[in-house]
């Protein structure tokens, strides 16, 4: 049962990294005067999905039976997270701009391997069924 | 085919700042022939296991030669000695000797595996039944009691078909039943398959399955006599 | 006998193990491979940089800040605009050594609807230029026609689409190839496109007139010496003949920038030598400690007949394989950061950056990787030898 939850355990933590970070060292752009521009907004979808990615491996760490579903709900999640930054949210149209040098790729990264621990995690919890099974 | 040890002995140095060294073997010569079961008895330290390494072609002498028919083993270089060792002799050590790294099967056909020889599982499988450890093909040794690790390295040596076995308290481990079906099956290769069996051991149960006893003490061979 | 099976069994079963050599020879293929992408992508921006000044001299007015603020509009495209009055082109010609000159104007937008910041828009004279035009040409068939744009490659706007400069409609015609410079996030026009947007600069506030009030005006004036000329007498009989302008020889600004190149590369190396030399003894060491672990299989190996050479052999194979493991694993983790965060990473060296070729990077890669397992295989060597001349009477007896 230990291994189904260590992957849980990752997940909590890469979306805590992705939640203070869309707010703070991994955010979007600053501007002088004091507007958002739509990379903001991509900023802020990430914060919210960073806490229900969060509530997720919260789920999966304190309930087995939903253990599963969770991973497969926390895969869903990533996939949607990996897309926002510049495909559903548009950003800056300068490469160099914050938003687009480091919360870009920063995000799709914490989110592929979120994606992957989810889908590592799916992967364990259906293995241990069939062996229960067995 | 024989194995001839002739007037071989082993000296360790007890300090290797002096020349303060004493005999594990003292000089003696012995003869192996197939289809015989020899059984070496002796107390803790007397030799036994470094006269097994001797004739094993595990450890070189201090002084005389091992013969296999006309080949003196300790001649041989690394390759030819070991892939000799691996045709013609099989060893069942005291100690735990299986690999923990490959499973309960893997271990018992190592030894073709290294030679690229063809694998006799279903032989294998017979013997696994015989000593009841069948269910555990797939384990990993780590799963296994002493006992069953000490029939892995018995069939292990069986199933190589050597013409010289060796095994060095090969029932340590055993309880009555299985030490009989060990001391039988030693018995059966000796006498259906021809093969030159070396027994050491403490059993006194042992003795009737010998054709002939052989007893160490400090060093020294002799005949035993009851 | 074929050793890569049992090699591959005794990694795969002791995972514990395996992944910390794994990991060990990783960090020694990052380190080469990241520091030698950077350290390239440095050389290539250089060059890069030193092609695309093209002239000899610039001419600029004395009262543009400094000569490093002009430079980092080449190295950082950080903004800058600044003016004198367009007969300093003809005055500059008088002077002898000049084979040809070309104007360029340099406007400073409030911001484009591009982009949340001001981009750097820079006029040329289409006929005339040597250094941006060859650069335009490769990418823009045609002309650059009156309110047509040529983007840098870091503006993101696409061909066709129209974008908005002082409320002045431009027509993206083209983007231009990677420099790895402060010119790729600049936008390019001819100089009646440059003089509306000069004219709604104006109507905003933004005042281009220098101190004589005439319209007619220019940023900078590239030089073109001619040949076996010397360029620094040409240098000192242009800063003497005309007033209140300042002449940069572009060497100069390459020199500037190479010496900066030349301490990161001398950093990179350093920083590489260290990690290689802290994981090699690391490596050494693990692979001794191993010796003590193993002893005992390797001496069942030898009790069923392996002889020592097949040990070595399946000893040295086993590390080969870890090394080899963890260098596409170090070159993989490398490769993704560096070209997630390059942009990150140019901004932050300040310095021309541009990533080398595929086809070098894949032969760094291999080199990596090759250079990884054969490490690893040497320093498994002596441990190598050690196991397969263990004694199986020695190393299997009771309680050993």
């Amino acid at each position: 049962m230990r291994k189904t939850i260590v992957p849980g355990g990752v997940m909590l933590l890469l979306s805590l990294v992705i939640s203070i970070g869309s707010v703070t060292f991994l955010g979007p752009c600053v501007h002088d005067d004091g507007s958002v521009g739509a990379c903001w907004w991509a900023g802020r979808a990430l914060l919210g999905l960073g806490c229900l990615l969060a509530v997720i491996s919260a789920l999966v760490l304190l309930s087995p039976r939903a253990r599963f579903g969770a991973y497969l709900s926390g895969l869903a999640v990533c996939a949607l997270g990996a897309l926002t930054p510049g495909t559903l949210i548009a950003l800056c149209r300068m490469s160099s701009m914050r938003c687009r040098a480091v919360m870009q790729p920063a995000m799709i990264l914490l989110f592929a391997a979120a994606g992957l621990t989810s889908l590592t995690g799916a992967l364990l919890c259906a293995k241990e069924e069939r062996k229960g099974k067995e | 085919m024989k194995l001839i040890a002739d007037n071989i002995s082993k000296t360790f140095f007890r300090d290797t700042a002096s020349s303060n060294y004493f005999y594990a073997v003292s000089p003696l010569s012995l003869e192996l022939s197939p289809g015989t079961v020899t059984v070496l008895m002796g107390r803790s330290g007397s030799g036994k296991t470094t006269l097994l390494n001797l004739l094993s072609g595990l450890l070189e002498p201090t002084e005389g030669k091992v013969f296999l028919d006309d080949t003196d083993l300790y001649s041989l270089n690394d390759g030819e000695l070991s892939r000799l060792r691996n045709e013609k002799i099989g060893v069942i050590p005291q100690a735990r000797s299986v690999v923990d790294t490959l499973t309960v099967m893997e271990n018992i056909l190592l030894p073709a595996a290294l030679y690229g020889k063809p694998e006799a599982a279903e032989e294998v499988r017979q013997w696994m039944d015989t000593f009841e450890i069948a269910h555990l093909a797939g384990a990993m040794p780590r799963e296994l009691s002493g006992g069953e690790l000490r029939r892995v390295a018995i069939i292990r040596a069986i199933v190589q078909h050597p013409v010289f076995l060796f095994a060095d308290e090969p029932t340590g481990d055993l309880d009555d039943e299985n030490t009989e079906k060990v001391l039988s099956a030693l018995r059966a290769c000796a006498h259906e398959q021809h093969m030159a069996v070396l027994i050491v051991t403490h059993e006194n149960d042992a003795v009737k399955y010998a054709d002939r006893l052989l007893k160490m003490e400090k060093g020294q061979l002799s005949p035993k006599t009851n | 006998m074929k050793m890569l099976p049992l090699s591959v069994k005794n990694l795969t079963r002791k995972p514990g193990r395996t992944a910390a050599l794994t990991l060990l020879t990783a960090f020694l293929a990052l380190s080469v491979f990241g520091g030698s992408v950077v350290v390239l992508s440095l050389r290539a921006g250089l060059q890069s940089l030193e092609a695309r000044l093209g002239a000899d001299i610039i001419l600029v007015p004395s009262e543009a800040q400094s000569k490093v603020s002009f430079q980092n509009m080449f190295l950082q495209g950080t903004t800058g605009a600044f003016y004198m009055d367009s007969s300093v082109q003809e005055k500059a010609m008088e002077v002898p050594g000049v084979e040809k000159v070309a104007p360029q104007t340099f406007l400073a937008s409030l911001k484009a609807d591009c982009c949340s910041i001001k981009i750097q828009v820079i006029g040329i004279d289409p006929a005339r230029d040597f250094t941006v035009q060859p650069w335009i040409a490769r990418s823009l068939t045609g002309e650059l026609g009156d309110m047509d744009v040529a983007v840098g490659c870091k503006v993101e706007a696409e061909i066709g689409e129209i974008i908005r400069i002082y409320e002045q409609r431009c027509k993206v015609v083209a983007r231009l190839e990677a420099t790895g410079t402060g010119l790729d996030t600049a936008v390019y026009c001819n100089m009646n496109t440059m003089n509306t947007l000069l004219a709604a600069a104006e109507a905003k506030g933004i005042s281009h007139k220098i101190a004589s009030g005439d319209d007619s005006v220019i940023s900078a004036v590239y030089v073109k010496v001619k040949d076996g000329v010397d360029i620094d007498r040409v240098n000192s009989a242009l800063t003497g003949h005309l007033r209140k302008v300042t002449a940069v020889r572009t060497r100069s600004m390459i020199t500037g920038v190479s010496d900066s190149l030349a301490g990161i590369s001398r950093t990179v190396t350093v920083m590489i030598v260290v990690i290689w030399v802290l994981a090699l003894i690391i490596l050494l060491l693990v692979y001794l400690m191993i010796v003590r672990e193993r002893a005992r299989e390797f001496a069942v190996l030898r009790l069923v007949g392996a002889s020592r050479s097949m040990l070595s052999r399946m000893a040295l194979l086993e590390s080969a394989l870890c090394g080899l493991t963890g260098g596409i694993a170090g070159v993989a983790l490398a490769a993704i950061g560096i070209f997630s965060f390059s942009a990150l990473i140019e901004s932050s060296l300040g310095l021309p950056y541009l990533t080398p070729a595929f086809s070098t990077m894949l032969a760094l890669a291999a080199g990596a990787v090759l250079l990884s397992a054969a490490v690893s295989a040497l320093a498994s060597a002596f441990a190598a030898r050690r196991l397969s001349r263990v004694n199986p009477g020695t190393a299997l007896r009771e309680g050993n």
